[in-house]
């Protein structure tokens, strides 16, 4: 599709112009505490573009960390049920980094599994997303060994490129593509290509990712499901599930009927963690995944390896979060590294 | 470094104990590290980075930890009243662990960060701290650093809230509580929530709504604080560990200063001393009680 341009000002009008329409915009911006966080932005000086990864990712926006289902209550000698709207309004999210963009969609495919989540599919329905192409890689990040990287557009409407005075537009996906022509006055021509390329290649760097390409993991988890290492790794876990809450993937949840009085009350749903002892935990008291390292075994093994196998891509986009998140000090990518190495060593060697 | 180093060798090669938790570089910044071999205790570090406490890896939930055998810990003067917490509410025989002790000159907030001690990346606990060298350990190793910086931004914010409008503070704390996913992360980094079952997860009856509106949180935080009120040995580990930021240290720190001008406790590593919940006074201020 024709990439375009727009400029500082023209973005800045076209906020404008959705929010007087009674659209809402989302776009990482400053909470009190001075972090990002994807928040409603009335005006684009509000929004932070390319300041790098949100406090939570995207997800929240799409699977909330709680939202009802429906609603009961007594009716006589029955019960009776409230569902809750599955359609949602306009949205647009301004701003998402490359890594959370691609999360959301990676999430499509278990959504649209074994039934069609209509919460989730509402909301994607009406939301537009536009990246804005990254530039705050840090150590933490391996988004390139996932498949993505800072100009990725999976996940993306539209992708926002910086160039001078504004940014280049590239159009990904019809919804973007008529996002752009509702919104036509206020996008510019065709951009520069080589001014594009060389803002790409800037981006783009030389840098070197803290893992390499994950095929070969992917493969060793198929059948090491029992090994040694899995002990040796998440000795200094906690077992918290920060990791699990910051993911742009992690998707778990739990499923409460909260009464509200005697007569009636709400069917929510909640994000829960695989890191949790009591997320496995059998109502007989036994539980099948009794120590810590099983359960990050479980996460390693849902993220490289039985989501690969179901839906055929990686249930991470490499955002790097956990590692962030992470109290005990656990790092992802040395994990997979570790992984990878034992990978690459001989049959019966140190594997 | 070298005197740690040496003795944790010791302590593994003669066989005292099995595993030796202290602090290791790792590839961002310090990090808990497990020494089982005593040819590895060379990796063991402990400078201002070592904010953690390693005190919960001796949690009886810690269940993949004590596979390990027989531990020894590293401890900060501030980390060994965590293990005195443990040792007075029964949850480890002090015989069962041997505890290493650091003099302390103060820790920065984030142990992955690159920047040195300073008034501005200074741990919120350390400043005006008095347990910079710990009683409750069986060795204590290295030089006693220079004291942290003095001023506590902790209790000026405290101070501040308090000066508050009700109507603000409210409002400053639905903020806060407010993005809380109650991932439980502060409750499973910290060495005083040991409870096999905690109220929140307990669903007959649901004292605490595990959903995280603000009904929720505040009933979480709410209960969470006053089960810690003269119990927090105040280590910081369940800030550290939220991952949405919520500031937990001013409630802790807050309900640390009634329970001193209560009770006239102060966290302590001495495990004979009892916690204001865990002992009856004839002469118990209640004039709080209705």
């Amino acid at each position: 599709m024709n990439a375009r341009t727009i400029t500082h000002a023209q973005l800045a009008a076209l906020v404008t112009d959705l929010v007087a329409a009674g659209t809402a915009v989302t776009a990482p911006a400053r909470a009190a505490d001075g972090r990002l966080d994807y928040r409603h932005v009335a005006r684009l000086e509000d929004a932070v573009l390319g300041g790098g990864l949100p406090r939570l990712s995207l997800k929240a926006l799409f699977l909330p960390p709680t939202e009802p289902l429906f609603s009961f209550r007594l009716s006589g000698p029955d019960v009776a049920i409230d569902s809750v709207p599955t359609s949602f309004p306009p949205h647009v999210v301004l701003g998402a980094v490359p890594c959370d963009a691609a999360g959301v969609q990676a999430l499509d495919k278990v959504m649209d599994w074994d039934y069609r989540d209509e919460l989730w599919f509402g909301r994607r329905e009406a939301t537009t997303i536009v990246s804005v192409a990254c530039s705050s890689r840090d150590e933490a990040c391996f988004c390139g060994a996932t498949g993505g990287g800072p100009t990725a557009t999976r996940g993306a409407d539209l992708l926002l490129v910086p160039l001078e005075g504004g940014f280049a537009v590239e159009v990904v996906t019809p919804k973007g593509e008529a996002f752009v022509a509702v919104h036509e006055e206020r996008f510019g021509s065709a951009p520069n290509e080589a001014d594009v390329a060389r803002s790409r290649a800037t981006l783009t760097g030389s840098r070197v990712e803290p893992v390499a390409p994950l095929a070969p993991v992917t493969a060793w988890l198929a059948d090491h499901f029992e090994d040694p290492l899995w002990a040796d790794v998440a000795l200094r876990c906690h077992g918290c599930g920060a990791c699990a809450s910051v993911c742009p993937t992690c998707h778990c949840f739990d499923i409460v009927d909260e009464p509200e009085g005697v007569t009636h009350g709400t069917r929510r749903r909640n994000w829960d963690t695989c890191q949790a002892g009591r997320f496995t935990l059998h109502a007989s008291g036994h539980n099948p995944r009794a120590d810590q390292h099983v359960r990050f075994r479980q996460r390693v093994m849902h993220k490289f390896s039985i989501y690969p196998a179901r839906f055929g891509e990686l249930l991470c986009t490499g955002c790097g979060r956990c590692s962030r998140a992470c109290p005990g000090g656990m790092d992802l990518p040395e994990v997979l590294r570790t992984i990878a190495e034992r990978a690459a060593a001989p049959a019966g060697g140190a594997a | 470094m070298r005197e740690l180093r040496d003795l944790a060798a010791k302590l593994l090669s003669e066989g005292t104990v099995q595993v030796v938790i202290g602090w290791e570089d790792g590839p961002r910044g310090v990090r808990p590290a497990f020494v089982t071999d005593p040819a590895a205790a060379r990796n063991l570090v402990f400078d201002e980075r070592c904010t953690q406490n390693l005190v919960p890896y001796l949690s009886p939930r810690r269940a993949h930890v004590a596979k390990l055998g027989r531990p020894a810990v590293v401890v900060k003067g501030c980390d060994a009243r965590a293990v005195a917490g443990l040792v007075r509410e029964t949850q480890l025989k002090r015989e069962d662990v041997v505890v290493i002790g650091v003099r302390c000159g103060g820790v920065v907030a984030d142990p992955s960060s690159l920047e040195a001690l300073s008034p501005a990346t200074v741990a919120d606990r350390c400043p005006g701290c008095t347990a910079r060298e710990p009683h409750l350990a069986d060795h204590v190793v290295g030089e006693l650093p220079p004291p942290p910086p003095a001023e506590s931004r902790r209790d000026a914010r405290i101070a501040e809230l308090e000066a508050m409008a009700p109507q603000a503070r409210w409002t400053f704390w639905q903020e806060e509580l407010g993005r809380c996913v109650r991932c439980h992360a502060c409750r499973e980094a910290c060495p005083m929530c040991f409870c096999e079952r905690c109220v929140a997860d307990k669903t007959q009856p649901q004292w605490v709504e595990s959903s995280p509106h603000p009904r929720g949180n505040f009933a979480w935080h709410v209960t969470r604080a006053l089960h810690q009120a003269g119990r927090c040995i105040d280590c910081g580990e369940c800030e550290r560990a939220c991952p949405v930021g919520i500031p937990l240290g001013l409630l802790n720190r807050k309900l640390a200063q009634v329970a001193s001008e209560q009770f006239g406790h102060v966290p302590t590593d001495d495990p004979a001393v009892p916690s204001p919940v865990g002992a009856f006074k004839k002469d118990d201020p209640q004039e709080f009680i209705l």
